[in-house]
């Protein structure tokens, strides 16, 4: 390989890599002394905490060659699972693990949908999307749940962390994200499961062919999916210091687009756990660095729209290029 | 790497103007419900209010999404601005009021409601707003009659609109709340509204089996009086109420349709009462009341 097709082939991996850090160059340049501070990164970190665990999971499910509509609803749901149950009185611990109970049987049911009644994973989580919307309005009556009902520990989580330094400290939400991360890349990358998925994704026929359970292992995806957005939904009831019915239906769009940009990020355009947290970095310093520039809230959108697109359809040039 | 440029060029063309125009600020406007008329309406205000003390102002709207608001507060709270002016619910941002405070910037509530992390709350009293379109219908049926409720319980300053009305009509012997509903959001209230109340009319298809409909703002009002010409049943002269006075209601009891009242919120006058506030504070570091009642006004087309 010559040495142009080798940087050819190095831009094309880390090229969106590159874009990031010319995004945070750029910001850096304009609020020096805010930007580029521990505190404004740690906040970053923390802000996009959330979205990140959800996109790291669905990244799993896009490995596996489906994907998941309904994450945004069951975050929702699995927080107002948790909440309701505290409003009842229930412990801290067994409303944390029947929400994330909650999440697993949503992937499972997902899962079956998907992976053995064979409907395609866009209709089946559209359809789990408003199952799962409807059960979060139904089991909070609609209301918003705060106050006293959401026992003060919660709220202290998201605002607690480790101490670094006086007055900074690594936030607990950061921390649970790199540990999914930790986790998502053990799973992906060094287990046979994990590598097991990636060739159902590349090749769902020939997976079959070669005697991988292919229904098994993309039912686990939408499990671990699952579970993933109902820690999701109970770090959102944890930052909020509430829980609504439809607080977590947003992050469902933005966890699609950061594994979208993320998958630009392989050679085969394949999802990918780097790839998908530059995605989630991208969203978190945008919206950052934007507010901090004074842009309009609604420039800022187009603008993260343009660059999602922008960022996706080079990469599928430079492919086509190939 | 013609991609990076690509993006990093676009930044740089669509940021520019902006901060060529605007260099300093002082105060940044929060809110996830910008498209809201009625939030509209006080923002707008409020940025008059502003210029005229000659402040910069910056208004943040996160579309609806209350996490990414409280992230833009720990943003802006960063910036070390003078002072914050929120309207969302502040028992849902805690952490984003919690970042102010520890920054020492104040966050003054415009139409939010009480909370012990606010400076001072610029408000409508609910209670009273919903108790005066309440009395109008009961007033209006004579104290008889079914009414279909349009209510929304998961944002506080709303429910309470509706559990005042309700204790107003379960008040009244002679009076029946034969529906409550919340209308669904999926294509906005107004289309929301209008969907449930057709299939109220067509669960009661009756004539004279429904006699008011009272909704706890104008957008559900003015889908069930759609709903309701396009069944052909205006002339059952059944009455309507709504909250909020937007332009669109105001136009529809103007016309003398089946929308009858609807309260005016004074979001002129909280806009200014909150600039004010901001004023009295930033001069003396303190404000002589944390909870601002301005008064409401119920609207009929005598008004108009």
């Amino acid at each position: 390989m010559t040495v142009s097709l080798q940087l050819a082939s190095l831009l094309r991996r880390y090229g969106t890599f590159l874009g990031f850090l010319l995004i945070v160059s750029f910001f850096w340049s304009q609020r020096p002394e805010t930007f580029m501070t521990t505190r404004n990164w740690l906040n970053i970190t923390q802000q996009v905490s959330i979205l990140c665990v959800i996109s790291l999971t669905m990244t799993l499910v896009m490995v596996g060659g489906d994907f998941d509509l309904s994450v945004g609803s069951m975050a929702s749901l699995s927080g107002m699972i948790a909440a309701v149950l505290w409003q009842q009185e229930v412990s801290l611990f067994g409303a944390l693990g029947a929400a994330i109970l909650v999440g697993g049987f949503g992937g499972v049911f997902n899962g079956v949908l998907v992976a053995y009644a064979g409907l395609s994973a866009f209709v089946a989580t559209l359809g789990t999307l408003t199952i799962f919307s409807g059960l979060a309005l139904l089991v909070s009556d609609g209301k918003t749940i705060f106050g006293r009902a959401i026992p003060e520990i919660v709220g202290d989580f998201s605002r607690g962390g480790i101490s670094l330094t006086e007055g900074i400290q690594l936030p607990n939400l950061t921390l649970i994200a790199v540990s999914v991360l930790i986790f998502m890349g053990i799973v992906l990358q060094n287990t046979v499961f994990g590598r097991n998925l990636h060739a159902v994704g590349g090749n769902r026929e020939a997976s079959l062919l070669a005697g991988v359970p292919v229904a098994r292992l993309r039912l686990i995806a939408f499990v671990v999916n699952g579970v993933g957005a109902a820690i999701a939904g109970l770090m959102l009831v944890s930052r909020l210091s509430s829980a609504n019915p439809t607080q977590g239906d947003g992050l469902m769009l933005n966890a699609i687009a950061s594994v979208f940009v993320g998958m630009t990020m392989s050679e085969e355009g394949e999802p990918n756990l780097f790839g998908t947290l530059t995605g989630v970095l991208i969203l978190g310093v945008l919206s950052n660095g934007l507010t901090q520039l004074r842009i309009d809230t609604y420039v800022q959108q187009i603008l993260t729209g343009l660059i999602i697109i922008a960022a996706v359809l080079f990469s599928r040039l430079s492919l086509r290029r190939r | 790497m013609r991609q990076n440029l690509f993006i990093f060029t676009g930044i740089l063309l669509l940021a520019l103007p902006q901060f060529l125009f605007a260099q300093s600020r002082t105060l940044a406007v929060l809110t996830p419900f910008l498209a809201q008329p009625g939030t509209q309406l006080m923002v707008e205000g409020f940025e008059a209010a502003a210029k005229s003390k000659g402040w910069q102002v910056d208004v943040i709207d996160t579309s609806g999404d209350v996490a990414a608001l409280v992230s833009r507060m720990e943003d802006v709270a960063l910036q070390k601005v003078d002072a914050m002016v929120i309207n969302v619910d502040p028992s849902q941002i805690r952490n984003g009021l919690l970042a102010a405070k520890d920054a020492g910037i104040p966050v003054f509530g415009m139409d939010s409601g009480a909370d012990p992390l606010l400076t001072a709350n610029v408000t409508s009293n609910g209670y009273v707003m919903a108790a005066e379109t309440a009395t109008y219908v009961v007033d209006q049926l004579n104290g008889t009659g079914n009414v279909v409720m349009f209510i929304f319980e998961p944002y506080p300053p709303v429910q309470k609109r509706g559990a005042i009305a309700e204790s107003i009509f379960n008040n009244e012997p002679d009076i029946k709340i034969i529906e409550k509903i919340t209308p669904s959001f999926d294509r906005g209230p107004l289309e929301g509204a209008r969907n449930a109340m057709e299939a109220v009319l067509t669960a009661n298809p009756t004539k004279g089996s429904i006699q008011a409909i009272w909704a706890a703002w104008d957008d559900p009002a003015l889908g069930a009086e759609q709903a309701i010409r396009d069944a052909g049943r205006e002339d059952e002269d059944i009455v309507i109420v709504g909250i909020d006075a937007t332009e669109q209601a105001r136009d529809r009891i103007a016309a003398r349709g089946n929308l009858k009242a609807t309260v005016a919120q004074d979001f002129n006058g909280i806009a200014n009462t909150v600039a004010n506030t901001v004023e009295q504070y930033l001069k003396s570091g303190s404000v002589s009341r944390s909870q601002i009642y301005v008064s409401a006004k119920l609207v009929t087309a005598d008004d108009l």
